[in-house]
């Protein structure tokens, strides 16, 4: 609203001679790479899709018409990079059974204690929620995207964005509770003895 | 009375999705209702740790960071390249401007002085004259500059803004009571208004540092920094002249 008439020939001359904002796309590359790392728990996979949203939305940068969706924009187009991935791994006919499936391979979380282990703990337990579950938190928790984006980003009903959040928030209250589950061990060993 | 509140509508609350008003609700009844309050804390412990947990994502092993910008890199020469094309072709093209833009400035070249202006004409009606010593030829030799300057405009008609701005021990020209010249520098202020005295706020505050008392004289302004204001004058296409 209030742009100079200077400024908003300064960025039309800039988009002219070099897009929009090519900086700002490279700027989104930690953003999008945390994003990445979190959902495959994979630093060689999550570098790879990083690099191919960078450059899908270098070639696409044109459909973006609103800078402030920029960052909404490139996860997204890092989301559809990550189904095709996954499409192409398992040769998977509908993407749907894959939402509510999927784990990364990673061990279940144990005791947590230290720093290091508090850390390696949630990672684990966020590698064992299901795909879907996974993208919504991380993309709440992390970046604080809103409901309504995380939807538009991941093209999905409001409505799911919230049940995929409150399945996963729970799951995770129980894997990462150290009350929850070793009562339970514990009860298991006296009944043994 | 109250419903049980609902885990969407505490996630909601914890993202930051509620308006104003079923926050504020809901912020009365934590109050009141430890186990809610429970709740509450749990589900932000939980988002610190998912924080906590993807602050630093490991660096994919065996990638080099050089070998991805191998693209990158290639670009800017490329750039580079342009850049250097564009201004030798420039240079070249404006070769015959160079001795017509120095010929404009007669009066200020005179005196074995050496003019810099960002402009490509030099503006001879705006001129920064630069004093950083305390000796008395440099501080005779700035005024007897700066009055010829304002002379010379004034008998071809020409409207002339001229500043002084001293830095260093160069500001000792400018202050109450240690000035040489404090009355000469009076009678120039009154003849011409559009001559600016402008002291380095930097070096004042030096000197006021080591205990030195800083008074200047009345009609003189202050510039947070000395190399600033010369920087901005240049900009604006201000001949700038060091005495």
């Amino acid at each position: 609203m209030n742009h100079s008439p200077r400024l908003t020939h300064m960025t039309l001359i800039s988009r002219f001679l070099f897009g929009p904002f090519r900086s700002g796309i490279e700027a989104q590359r930690p953003l999008l790479y945390r994003i990445a790392y979190a959902w495959c728990h994979d630093p060689a996979l999550a570098d790879d899709l990083v690099q191919e949203a960078l450059s899908k939305a270098w070639a696409r940068r044109a459909q973006l018409r609103d800078e402030a969706a920029l960052k909404g924009w490139m996860v997204s187009i890092m989301n559809h990079c990550w189904l095709d991935h996954l499409r192409s791994w398992r040769d998977f006919d509908d993407i749907d059974d894959l939402y509510d499936e999927l784990e990364s391979g990673v061990e279940a979380p144990d005791a947590c204690c230290n720093r290091r282990e508090v850390i390696a703990c949630v990672r684990a337990a966020v590698a064992r929620l299901p795909l879907g579950q996974r993208q919504v938190l991380t993309l709440v928790d992390l970046e604080e995207f809103g409901y309504a984006e995380v939807a538009g980003i991941l093209d999905i009903p409001v409505g799911t964005v919230m049940s995929r959040l409150s399945r996963a928030r729970a799951s995770l209250k129980v894997l990462l509770d150290p009350a929850a589950q070793q009562p339970a061990a514990r009860t298991l060993l006296r009944s043994v003895k | 009375m109250n419903p049980v509140v609902s885990d969407e509508t505490l996630h909601a609350f914890v993202d930051g999705e509620l308006d104003v008003a079923e926050s504020e609700a809901l912020i009365a009844r934590i109050r009141d209702d430890k186990d809610l309050a429970q709740r509450v804390c749990v589900l932000r412990s939980l988002q610190s740790m998912v924080r906590l947990a993807y602050a630093e994502p490991p660096v994919a092993a065996g990638r080099q960071p050089g070998a991805t910008s191998r693209r990158q890199f290639m670009q800017r020469c490329a750039y580079g390249c342009l850049v250097l094309v564009a201004g030798l072709s420039g240079g070249w093209a404006l070769r015959g401007l160079e001795p017509q833009a120095v010929a404009t400035v007669p009066a200020v070249v005179a005196g074995g002085f050496q003019p810099v202006s960002l402009a490509r004409v030099t503006d001879p009606n705006r001129v920064i004259l630069h004093l950083d010593s305390a000796a008395p030829d440099k501080m005779q030799s700035v005024l007897d500059q700066a009055e010829r300057l304002l002379d010379e405009a004034e008998q071809q008609g020409r409207a002339m803004q001229l500043e002084v701005i001293a830095n260093s021990r160069g500001i000792d020209l400018l202050r109450a009571g240690v000035s040489p010249h404090a009355a000469r520098m009076a009678r120039m202020k009154q003849r011409h208004a559009n001559l600016h005295w402008v002291a380095c706020g930097q070096s004042i505050a030096r000197f006021a540092n080591e205990g030195e008392k800083i008074v200047l004289l009345p009609a003189t302004q202050t510039a947070p920094t000395a190399i600033g204001e010369i920087v901005t004058r240049l900009q604006q296409g201000w001949t700038y002249v060091r005495v």
